[in-house]
């Protein structure tokens, strides 16, 4: 699938020229503290052309985009723009040379509208006030321009994520931006909206603006990327046409060894006693009559468009949601759970797609962290604390999940990603968690870091805990399930045993093209 | 730094500009570094520290009690007014105790039922309990209340008096007063329960990762109850304690104490954002109030200069604190 970037033949896109350089960076060093994030790191953006940054976290790349908006001043090198050098000494200084950064987490005012947004300190005024007329007429040029269906006076809360992203690109345009920073557009965007977001992006091009593209999904490289320039631990490793190289190459490069294969082997082989039964699961609205069974030791997928009820569904079991109907047996009984209190209790652990938000305590250090969903068992009776055992639960799981961490007194905020995930699964083993949900147990981790987690989850079939893998990544659902459950709308339209269907089928159903006629 | 050298480093200088403002103090004013004044500035410290401490509790759960100080005058009055009615003082106080406590839990269930800000649900406590007392006292004074009544806040353990050559009682050691005692029971049992307890690490949880906490199956409202409650008990005793050094029950008594429990918190280092704060920090926090306070006056400071530089310290204490957390 992923190979075949290399012969595609990209016609109507043209070619960068050599000449055009829009922004060129020389030997970039950035220090801080004990660490040295960039290490002579050299980059250029031509017109016109887009131009992906690939690392692993960690690896340098929003240092560098931070030095290019002017947030970070470099320790050592040069920074040219149109051929002069720049000392930015702030984002309101790159901004104003025509450099702008939409940042994976939107900047915008929710209170606000789309027009008062895009013009947002730079309001046009009569006087002293402002001149409305002209701020929403400005507004729809920017809008009509990238050929936006968005009201002007919409507030932005009102707003779907795709098109908050789609307000902050009309934003920086209104900007006169020549260069244009996206950090993981699409990591909340559905399929339709990223397919616009690239149309978006090839009518950028065509008026000459230069792209700087960051992305984990290394995928969508292919369908919009003409240049690749790879970081590893913030030193520069190399830039390549991306018609020259491959995916694989470039996740070879990034991780500084081959992968030979994006999933483990599956060691472990699903029992036939049923672990987790769900019937005719309601909530008004949400999802309707949710029907399936988890067998020990299985991983079953839940497949499914954005806003296809999926996590729903799971934090309605787990009791973080309420539900109007239906019933949940774990081994035979019947569970009544009201609280995700009542699920802990009962062996459920739904581990969250934002670790972030509501999955870690992130001031909180790595012990305690580890041992929150199970003070009992590092107390005593009086419901004081044992350090000793919570030391040896941490060091147990420190070492058993290769979790990268100066020790388990350690901050949790200042471990990257994947080290987060593993965190997050020790607390749940701790627990000695039955079932796992387990929602989009990959998103924002590092390509290395992601096979562990697959290894991870594998052997926690082996040992017998059921596993609902929530996941917007197809092949991961391919890879690495037993069953695939897929949803839409939703309904549960099908179980199927993923060795017997296909990635196309899934997404047949997961779009609702041939639903049962009777359901 | 390691977070842990960085901890060490906050206390470290909390407790440095303690030792300096008493070194200067002792320059400006001969009386100052003496055990009588020491044993007075503790006891002057006791009501912010015991409020400092409640309101730790509070904050690191990411919420905050604006209700202490007409708590404690609603609890005090009530104390009182049994006492003049001929109850025994300690059953007297034990129902200040729990008026405080009540208060508590309705703040408590306003913010985990009612779902309220803590920032409102107090504010409404703080006009509530203050306009009862007001009105239970008619806006009086209660007075004549008995030695018995001013046993607790007057009295002190240890204190050593021999009879002199001349026949007069000669007080060879003042002692530690009643309510020095009990602020340091106090700041060593929240502190145990901070630390060491599986209730305190929940509440630590609650204030870093509400959410977590509550996926994690952590009783979210209990724990949140409990912080409310703690301070509102603490309150109460503070109303006792304060009243009984006083010998008279004021109901306009406690004005503003609030603010000056979350400076204490807040000079020791505890975060308003919640998930960070320690005891320890809070008592060194307090005393900084506290000796400001006492050095300034017997330096002959005019009391709205002291507000002034009470002011400037907190501002330079958070200050300092936002320094250390960025990056």
């Amino acid at each position: 699938m992923l190979s075949s970037v290399s012969d595609s033949a990209r016609p109507g896109v043209p070619s960068p020229t050599e000449a055009g350089v829009l922004l060129r960076l020389e030997g970039i060093t950035k220090r801080f503290p004990g660490v040295l994030a960039l290490d002579g790191v050299s980059f250029e953006v031509r017109a016109g052309e887009v131009h992906a940054v690939c690392g692993e976290n960690g690896a340098g790349k929003s240092t560098l985009m931070k030095v290019i908006s002017g947030q970070y001043q470099p320790d050592a090198g040069g920074l040219y723009y149109r051929g002069e050098v720049c000392r930015f000494q702030s984002t309101s200084d790159s901004e104003a040379a025509g450099i702008a950064i939409i940042h994976q987490e939107l900047n915008l005012v929710p209170h606000l509208t789309v027009a008062e947004n895009i013009y947002l300190a730079r309001e046009p005024r009569k006087g002293w006030l402002i001149d409305r007329a002209a701020l929403h007429r400005q507004a729809r040029q920017c809008l009509d321009r990238l050929g936006l269906d968005i009201a002007p006076n919409a507030l932005v809360k009102t707003l779907s994520v795709a098109q908050q992203q789609m307000v902050e690109i009309a934003k920086a345009l209104s900007l006169n931006a020549q260069v244009l920073i996206m950090d993981e557009p699409t990591s909340s965007l559905t399929g339709s909206e990223t397919e616009k977001l690239f149309a978006i992006i090839h009518e950028l091009k065509r008026t000459g603006v230069g792209i700087v593209y960051i992305s984990h999904r290394l995928d969508e490289l292919a369908l919009i990327v003409d240049r690749v320039t790879v970081l590893r631990d913030g030193r520069y490793v190399s830039t390549e046409n991306l018609a020259d190289t491959s995916v694989e190459k470039i996740v070879a490069k990034m991780v500084g060894r081959s992968l030979d294969d994006v999933f483990p082997k599956r060691t472990s082989v699903p029992t036939a006693d049923v672990l987790l039964r769900v019937q005719g699961l309601t909530r008004q609205g949400v999802f309707h009559d949710v029907n399936f069974e988890l067998r020990r030791g299985e991983i079953l997928g839940f497949a499914g468009l954005m806003g296809a009820g999926r996590t729903e569904v799971a934090r309605a079991i787990f009791g973080a949601d309420p539900i109007d109907a239906g019933e949940v047996f774990l081994a035979g009984q019947r569970l009544t759970i009201h609280s995700p209190r009542d699920a802990v209790r009962q062996g459920l652990a739904y581990l969250s797609e934002d670790r972030k938000h509501d999955g870690l305590a992130l001031k909180m250090n790595v012990a305690q962290n580890i041992t929150l969903a199970h003070m009992e068992a590092v107390s005593n009776r009086a419901g004081m604390i044992r350090f000793d055992k919570e030391q040896d639960a941490a060091r147990h799981y420190i070492g058993a999940l290769d979790i990268r961490t100066p020790g388990s007194s350690q901050v949790v905020r200042l471990l990257s990603g994947g080290n987060q995930q593993k965190l997050v699964i020790s607390k749940w083993l701790f627990r000695e968690s039955r079932v796992l949900f387990f929602d989009e147990p990959t998103r924002g981790i590092d390509v290395g870091a992601k096979y562990a987690i697959y290894q991870l989850l594998d052997q926690l079939a082996g040992q017998g805990i059921g596993v609902v893998m929530i996941s917007s990544e197809l092949p991961e659902i391919m890879g690495m399930t037993d069953r695939v459950a897929v949803f839409h709308e939703g309904r549960l339209v099908t179980i199927r045993p993923t060795r017997e269907t296909h990635q196309e089928e899934v997404m047949h159903y997961a779009s609702g093209r041939s639903v049962p006629a009777a359901s | 730094m390691t977070e842990r050298q960085k901890d060490l480093f906050q206390k470290f200088a909390a407790l440095a500009s303690l030792l300096g403002l008493v070194a200067i103090f002792s320059f400006t004013s001969s009386a100052f570094f003496s055990v009588g004044n020491g044993m007075t500035v503790a006891l002057q410290v006791t009501s912010i520290a015991y409020l400092g401490i409640a309101a730790t509790c509070v904050i690191i759960t990411g919420g905050i009690d604006l209700s202490v100080g007409a708590i404690l005058a609603l609890a005090g009055v009530v104390a009182a007014m049994l006492v003049k009615a001929g109850a025994p003082v300690p059953l007297g106080m034990f129902a200040g105790l729990l008026v405080g406590g009540l208060c508590g839990l309705i703040n408590g269930l306003c913010v985990t039922v009612l779902k309220l800000p803590p920032f409102i649900a107090t504010l409404g406590m703080m006009l509530v309990a203050r306009g009862v007392a007001l009105q239970l006292t008619d806006a009086r004074a209660i007075s004549g209340l008995g030695e018995s009544f001013a046993e607790l806040g007057n009295g002190s353990l240890f204190r050593i008096v021999k009879i002199g050559a001349d026949g007069f009682p000669d007080v060879v050691f003042v002692g530690i007063p009643y309510p020095v005692v009990l602020m340091v029971v106090l700041a060593l049992a929240v502190s145990i329960l901070l630390n060491r307890a599986t209730l305190g690490r929940h509440l630590y949880a609650i204030g870093s990762n509400l959410e977590a906490a509550r996926l994690s199956g952590v009783n979210v409202n209990g724990v949140t109850l409990f912080a409310y409650v703690l301070s509102g008990l603490l309150a109460g005793l503070t109303g006792c304690v304060l009243m009984s050094r006083l010998v008279t029950a004021q109901p306009s008594e406690g004005l503003m104490y609030e603010l000056d429990a979350i400076a204490a918190a807040v000079i020791g280092g505890t975060s308003l954002t919640g998930g960070v704060g320690t005891v320890s920090g809070t008592v060194i926090g307090a005393f900084v109030i506290g000796i400001l306070r006492n050095g300034l006056n017997m330096s002959g400071v005019s009391a709205f200069t002291q507000q002034i530089l009470i002011g400037v310290v907190i501002l330079l204490a958070v200050w300092i604190d936002q320094m250390r957390h960025r990056k």
